[in-house]
C-alpha cells in the first residue's frame, strides 16, 4: 500500500472526530474531548504528510481516489472523488498543518470557557466538522462535492461564530456571516447550473478541458458568465467587496475560531475556488480583470479601514480582508502561483497573529480594545515575540515571508499589460498601509503605559503552536513557492523585465509605512490626535471606522425594506382575497335572510311577485 | 397481502382503535402503533421481495361498476412504494409525537388518524380516476376532525377552511374528471375511468387545456401554492402535533404526487403549455413563502409557511419537464416529510412544556433544553438546505432542471435559498439561543421516546443526502416512461465523442 492510498483518511479523520464528540459530547472528559478533537486533526495532517510524500516520489501525476458517485440522474452524475495535485495538496497542507495547530492551541484557550462551561466538547465538534468540510472543498474534484463543502464551512462558521450562544449579538453575528455569504453561494450555485446546461458536467477537471475547447478562442460570453458567477460566489466566502461586510462581525467567534476559519482558511475559499478554475478566468480576460479590480479595491478599502480599528481583531479582521484583496488582485493580473503562496505565508502568520493576540485577550480577561492595553511588552513575552514576528511578515518587511509572496505579486502587477502602473501604484499605497496600521497596532498595544492587569498563564499547548507557526512565518517564504509551481499556468517567479528599479521600490514602501507608523504613533512626533480631531479628519476617521459605510447601505436598501414589508405582511394580504369572499357571502346570507320575515304578507306580496315575473317571461318567451 | 387489504386493515384498525379505548385508556395508541409498525413492515417486504417485470411491486384489481367501468384497480409502483412507506413511517412519528398530548376521546383521535391514513394509501395506489377521488375525499373528513377536534384556540375557523379549500378544489377535479371520461368516451366510445385507458385518451387541446387546469386547481391548492395557500397557516398552527405531522408530511405530497402522476401524464401537452405559469407559481411559492416564514412570531406558523416555499421547488421541478426537475421534486417530498414533520413535532413538544408558540415567550431554550436545542438546529440546517442533508438534493434537482427550461424563474426562486437561511436562522435565534428567557426557568428536555423519532428522521435525511440513488431508482421507471413520449429533454451539446477526444475517459 503507497501512501497516496491514504487519501481518504485526510478529510475521514476530523469526520470520525467530529461525530465522537458530536455523539458523545455530553459524556467525554474535557480531556479525552481535547484528545480527540485536535488528535483527529493530528491524523489527518500526518496522513495528508504521508499523501504528499508520496505524491512527490511518484513524480507529481494528479491522482484520483473515487469514493462512490453521489447520485445519478440522466447524465447529471457527479462523483464522491478526491483529487490530489499541487493547488489542492498545498491547501491540505495548510488546512491540516496549521489547523493542527490551531486546535491544540484551542485546547488551552477553551479550557476554560466561562461562557459555556459544559460546550467544550461540542467546540470541537464543530472545529472537526470545519475541518473536514474544508478538505472536501478543496479535494472535491466535482463541483458538487466542492460546493458541499463551501456549504459545510459556511455551517461552521456560522455554529462557531455564534458559539456563546447566550448573548444576542453574537447570534446576529452569526447569522449575518451565513446570510451574507450564502448571497454568494446562491450565484455560485447559479454558475453550476449554467455549467452544467453548456457543459453537460460539472465535473472541474472535465469541464476546464471542455471549456478551453468549446470558447477557447471562440465566443467567450458563456465563460465570462460563469466567471463572473464563480467570482460572485468567491468574493461572499472570501468577504471582498461588495459582500464583505460580515467578516468584522465575524469575530464574535471565540480567537481560535478567527484565526482557523476566518483568517487561515475558509475565507481563502474564493481564492481556491478562482485558482482551480484557472481555464475560466483566462478564457474571459474580462472575468479576469474583474477578479483583479475586486481584489484592489477590497485591500483598498479595508487597508484604511484597519488603520483607524481600536477592536484588536476587528484590526486583524480588516487586515485578513485586505490581504486576500492582494490574493484576488494577484489571481486577476495573472500572478496565479503567488496568489496561493501567498494564501500559504498568509496562513501562516495571521493564524500567528491571531493566536498570540488571543493569548493576549485572555491574559487580560477578554479585553479586545487596544487602548486599554499597552506596555505588555514585558509582561508577555511570548505573544509579544510571536505578534511581533507575525506582523513583520504581515507588514512584508524584507526577507519575511510575507515579503516573498507580497513581492512577485507587485512585480507582476506592473508588467499588467493594461494597467501596468495604476495596479502596482493602488497595491502600493495599500501595502504601505498595511505597514502603517500593523505599527500602530504594536505600539499601541505593546508599549507605552500599562493600561490593565496581565496574567500570562498559557501552558506548551498554547505557546507551543505559537513558536511553530513563529518558525513557519520567518521560513515558510524559503521554501513555500515550490509547492504551488506546475499547477498553475505561470511558470512560478517570471521574468520582470523592469525589475530592478521596480524591485526596490516594493522593498522600500513597507519600510517607509513602518517609519510613518513609529513617526506617528511611537515618538509622535506627526499629532495624530490633531487630525482626527480636525472636522475633516473626524469625518474621515468615522468613515473608514464604519467600513467605508457599506453596512449602512445595505442596512438601508434591503435589510430595513424587508423587515418592513415582513412586519406589515404579518397576517398575508392574500388571504384578503378569501376573507373578501367570506364576507360578501355573509352580507348575501343576511339579505337573504331578511326576506324570511315570518309575516305573512310579505310572503303573500312576494308570491304574487314572483308569480307576475314569471307569466311576463313565459308571454316573453312564446310571443 | 393484496393492497386492498392493506387499505381496509388500516380502516379497521381504526375501528378498533376506537373501541378499545373502552377497556384502556392507552389501547389506542398502541393499536394505531402496531398498525403503523406492520404497514412499515409490509411495505419493507415488498420492497425486499422486488418487483414484478412491470416494474410494480403489488398490483390489484377486482369489478366495482363495470357499467361505468369503474373498478378497484390498485397497485404499487416505485413511486408510489416510497410514498407509501413514508405514509406508513409518518403515522408512526404522528403516534408518537402526540404519546401524552391527546388526553381527551384519544379512540376518536387515533381512528381518525389511521383513516386518514388510509385514504393516503389509496390516494398514493388508486389507478382508476373514479377510486382516486374517492380516496381523495376519504382523507379530508377525518383530518377535518382532527383539526376541529383536538385543534388549538381557533380550531374551528381552521378546520373549516381548510374543508371548504379542499373540497371546492376537489370539485373541480371531479368536473375535470367526469368531462376527461366523457370526452374519451366520445372519442372511443368506451367509458373508463381506468388510468392507463385515459392516458392515451385523444382530447381536443383546448378542452384539455381546461381539464388540466381542473386537476390542477386540486393539486396545487393541497400541495399549497400561492396564492390559494391560506388555508395552510391556519390549518397548522391550530391542528394538534400528529395532525400538522401527517398535514405537512404527508397530506401535501398528495398534491404534488397528483401533479406527477395525473396532471401531466394525462395532459402532457396542455401541461408544457402552462408549464411557464406553473413556474411562475413555484417561484412565488418559494419567494412568497419565505418571507411570509420570516414575518411570522409564531413557531408553528413559521414552520408552516416554510413549507409553501419548499414546495414551490416542487412546482418548479415538475413543471420544468425534464429527468433532474422531476427527481427532484420526488426526493424534495420525500426528505420534506421528515425535516418538516420534525419541526412539527418540535413545535408540539414545545407547546405542550410551555403552552405557548409565541417564539417572543422562548429565547434561550438551549440553556434549559439542550437536547432539543441540537435537533431543532438539525432538521433547520436540513430545511436551509445543507449538502449532505436530504433537502439540498431535491432543491439543488429542481433547480438544476428549471434552469434547463427558464432562467428567470430559476434565479428568481434561488433567491430562496438566501430567504431560507433567514428565517431558519432566525427560528433557532428566537426559539432557543440568546439570553435564557426568565419565564422559562424550567422545561423537560427530550426523552428517549422522543429522541428516538428524532434520530430516526435524522438518519433518513441523511440517508437521502448522502447516497440518495435508492429514492432516484425507485422513482426512475416512471419519470421516464412519463417523460419519453414528451422527448422534452434538452439535448446535451456536448456529445460523448468530444469527451473522448479531450482524453478525458478514466
Amino acid at each position: 500500500m503507497s501512501g497516496m492510498d491514504l487519501l481518504w483518511l485526510v478529510p475521514a479523520a476530523p469526520l470520525a472526530g467530529f461525530l465522537i464528540l458530536f455523539m458523545l459530547h455530553d459524556w467525554l472528559p474535557k480531556a479525552v474531548a481535547a484528545m480527540v478533537g485536535a488528535g483527529s486533526v493530528g491524523v489527518s495532517a500526518a496522513a495528508a504528510l504521508l499523501v504528499g510524500m508520496d505524491y512527490y516520489e511518484a513524480g507529481a501525476q494528479p491522482t484520483w481516489q473515487l469514493l462512490w458517485t453521489w447520485m445519478s440522474v440522466a447524465g447529471f452524475d457527479p462523483a464522491i472523488r478526491l483529487y490530489l495535485d499541487g493547488l489542492s495538496l498545498a491547501m491540505t497542507s495548510v488546512i491540516t498543518g496549521v489547523g493542527f495547530l490551531i486546535h491544540v492551541y484551542a485546547t488551552g484557550y477553551m479550557w476554560n470557557d466561562h461562557e459555556e462551561p459544559r460546550g467544550f466538547a461540542r467546540f470541537f465538534a464543530y472545529m472537526n466538522l470545519f475541518v473536514f468540510a474544508m478538505l472536501m472543498l478543496v479535494l472535491g474534484d466535482n463541483l458538487l462535492v466542492l460546493f458541499l463543502g463551501w456549504e459545510g464551512v459556511g455551517l461552521c462558521s456560522y455554529l462557531l461564530i455564534g458559539f456563546h450562544h447566550r448573548d444576542p449579538a453574537n447570534g446576529y453575528a452569526a447569522r449575518k456571516a451565513f446570510v451574507v455569504t450564502r448571497v454568494g453561494d446562491t450565484f455560485m450555485a447559479l454558475g453550476l447550473f449554467l455549467m452544467f446546461r453548456e457543459l453537460g458536467t460539472i465535473e472541474i477537471q472535465e469541464s476546464l478541458t471542455l471549456a478551453n475547447s468549446e470558447w477557447g478562442g471562440g465566443d467567450t460570453t458563456m465563460a465570462f458568465i460563469i466567471g463572473m458567477l464563480l467570482l460572485g460566489g468567491a468574493v461572499g466566502k472570501s468577504a471582498q467587496v461588495p459582500l464583505q461586510t460580515w467578516l468584522p462581525d465575524a469575530m464574535a467567534g471565540p480567537t481560535p475560531v478567527s484565526a482557523l476559519i476566518h483568517a487561515a482558511t475558509m475565507v481563502t475559499a474564493g481564492v481556491y475556488l478562482i485558482a482551480r478554475m484557472h481555464d475560466i478566468f483566462l478564457i474571459s480576460p474580462e472575468a479576469q480583470l474583474a477578479v483583479a479590480v475586486v481584489g484592489l479595491v477590497t485591500l483598498f478599502i479595508a487597508s484604511f479601514t484597519a488603520l483607524v480599528q481600536t477592536d484588536i481583531k476587528r484590526v486583524l479582521a480588516f487586515s485578513t480582508m485586505s490581504q486576500i484583496g492582494y490574493m484576488f488582485f494577484a489571481l486577476g493580473v495573472g500572478a496565479w502561483s503567488a496568489a496561493i503562496f501567498h494564501l500559504m505565508t498568509h496562513a501562516f502568520f495571521k493564524a500567528l497573529l491571531f493566536l498570540s493576540a488571543g493569548s493576549v485577550i485572555l491574559a487580560l480577561h477578554h479585553e479586545q480594545d487596544i487602548f486599554k492595553m499597552g506596555g505588555l511588552w514585558r509582561k508577555l513575552p511570548i505573544p509579544f515575540a510571536s505578534m511581533l514576528i507575525g506582523s513583520i511578515c504581515l507588514a512584508a518587511l524584507p526577507f519575511t515571508s510575507g515579503f516573498f509572496s507580497k513581492d512577485v505579486i507587485m512585480l507582476t502587477a506592473f508588467e499588467h499589460a493594461n494597467h501596468g502602473l495604476l495596479f502596482w501604484g493602488g497595491a502600493a499605497i495599500a501595502a504601505f498601509m498595511t505597514a502603517l496600521y500593523t505599527t500602530r497596532m504594536m505600539i499601541i498595544v505593546f508599549f507605552g503605559e500599562q493600561r490593565t492587569e496581565a496574567h500570562d498563564e498559557s501552558r506548551i499547548n498554547m505557546w507551543g503552536p505559537l513558536l511553530a507557526l513563529c518558525a513557519l512565518s520567518l521560513l515558510g517564504g524559503w521554501f513555500g513557492f515550490g509547492v504551488v509551481s506546475g499547477v498553475l499556468p505561470d511558470g512560478g517567479l517570471g521574468e520582470f523585465p523592469h525589475a530592478f528599479g521596480i524591485a526596490i521600490a516594493t522593498m522600500v514602501v513597507p519600510l517607509l509605512g513602518v517609519g510613518v507608523g513609529l513617526l506617528a504613533f511611537g515618538w509622535r512626533v506627526i499629532d495624530v490626535e490633531a487630525l482626527a480631531d480636525s472636522a475633516a479628519g473626524g469625518a474621515l476617521k468615522r468613515f473608514f471606522f464604519s467600513g467605508w459605510g457599506f453596512d449602512w447601505l445595505y442596512d438601508n436598501i434591503v435589510v430595513k425594506p424587508v423587515t418592513w414589508v415582513a412586519r406589515i405582511n404579518k397576517g398575508d394580504i392574500v388571504d384578503w382575497i378569501y376573507r373578501i369572499t367570506v364576507a360578501i357571502t355573509r352580507g348575501a346570507h343576511h339579505v337573504g335572510s331578511l326576506t324570511q320575515s315570518g309575516r305573512l304578507r310579505w310572503y303573500a306580496a312576494n308570491m304574487a311577485f314572483g308569480l307576475a315575473l314569471f307569466l311576463l317571461i313565459v308571454l316573453g318567451v312564446i310571443g | 397481502m393484496s393492497l386492498l387489504a392493506i387499505i381496509l386493515a388500516m380502516l379497521a384498525a381504526g375501528v378498533v382503535a376506537w373501541a378499545s379505548e373502552r377497556f384502556h385508556a392507552n389501547a389506542p395508541r398502541y393499536v394505531s402503533l402496531l398498525a403503523f409498525i406492520v404497514g412499515l413492515v409490509w411495505a419493507a417486504a415488498e420492497w425486499l421481495m422486488g418487483a414484478d417485470p412491470r416494474g410494480l411491486y403489488a398490483v390489484q384489481f377486482i369489478e366495482w361498476i363495470p357499467r361505468f367501468g369503474i373498478n378497484v384497480t390498485l397497485s404499487m409502483d416505485g413511486l408510489s412504494m416510497m410514498m407509501v412507506a413514508l405514509t406508513m413511517f409518518l403515522g408512526i412519528i404522528a403516534v408518537v409525537s402526540s404519546w401524552d398530548e391527546i388526553e381527551e376521546r384519544s379512540g376518536f383521535f387515533q381512528f381518525n388518524i389511521l383513516w386518514v391514513m388510509a385514504g393516503v394509501v389509496g390516494v398514493f395506489t388508486a389507478m382508476d380516476l373514479f377510486l382516486f377521488f374517492f380516496f381523495w375525499e376519504v382523507m379530508l373528513i377525518p383530518m377535518y376532525f382532527l383539526i376541529a377536534i383536538w385543534g388549538h384556540e381557533a380550531r374551528a375557523h381552521a378546520a373549516m377552511k381548510f374543508f371548504l379549500f379542499t373540497q371546492v378544489s376537489g370539485l373541480l377535479m371531479l368536473f375535470a374528471i367526469l368531462a376527461l371520461v366523457w370526452a374519451h368516451h366520445s372519442a372511443s366510445g368506451e367509458i373508463t375511468f381506468a388510468y392507463h385507458r385515459l392516458l392515451d385518451a385523444e382530447i381536443d387541446s383546448r378542452i384539455g387545456f381546461w381539464l388540466m387546469l381542473g386537476f390542477f386547481a386540486a393539486f396545487a391548492t393541497k400541495l399549497p401554492a400561492v396564492p390559494v395557500h391560506t388555508w395552510l397557516p391556519d390549518a397548522h398552527t391550530q391542528a394538534p402535533t400528529a395532525g400538522s405531522v401527517i398535514l405537512a408530511g404527508i397530506l401535501l405530497k398528495t398534491g404534488a404526487y397528483g401533479l406527477i402522476r395525473f396532471a401531466v401524464p394525462l395532459f402532457p401537452e396542455a401541461s408544457e403549455a402552462f408549464a411557464t405559469p406553473a413556474m411562475v407559481l413555484g417561484a412565488a411559492s418559494v419567494l412568497y413563502g419565505g418571507l411570509m416564514a420570516y414575518s411570522q412570531s409564531d413557531f408553528k406558523r413559521l414552520v408552516a409557511y416554510s413549507s409553501i416555499a419548499h414546495m414551490g421547488f416542487i412546482l418548479l421541478g415538475v413543471y420544468a419537464f425534464n429527468e433532474w426537475g422531476m427527481q427532484g421534486a420526488i426526493v424534495t417530498m420525500i426528505a420534506h416529510g421528515f425535516s418538516t414533520a420534525a419541526l412539527f413535532m418540535m413545535a408540539g413538544a414545545l407547546q405542550h412544556r410551555l403552552h405557548t408558540r409565541e417564539m417572543s415567550k422562548m429565547g434561550g431554550l438551549w440553556v434549559r433544553a439542550p437536547r432539543m436545542g441540537v435537533m431543532t438546529l438539525f432538521f433547520v440546517v436540513a430545511s436551509v438546505g445543507m449538502p449532505g442533508l436530504g433537502n439540498f438534493i431535491g432543491e439543488f434537482l429542481a433547480l438544476l432542471g428549471a434552469f434547463q427550461k427558464n432562467v428567470p424563474l430559476t434565479v428568481a426562486a434561488a433567491v430562496g435559498i438566501v430567504v431560507a437561511a433567514v428565517y431558519g436562522l432566525s427560528l433557532m435565534q428566537r426559539s432557543f439561543q440568546g439570553e435564557p428567557n426568565p419565564d422559562v426557568a424550567t422545561m423537560r428536555d427530550f426523552g428517549g421516546r422522543e429522541m428516538s423519532v428524532m434520530v430516526l428522521m435524522m438518519i433518513g435525511l441523511i440517508w437521502v443526502g448522502v447516497y440518495p440513488q435508492p429514492v432516484l431508482d425507485m422513482a426512475a421507471p416512471f419519470i421516464d416512461a412519463m417523460l419519453a413520449p414528451m422527448a422534452t429533454l434538452p439535448d446535451i451539446p456536448l456529445a460523448e465523442a468530444t469527451i473522448t477526444e479531450a482524453g478525458l475517459h478514466r
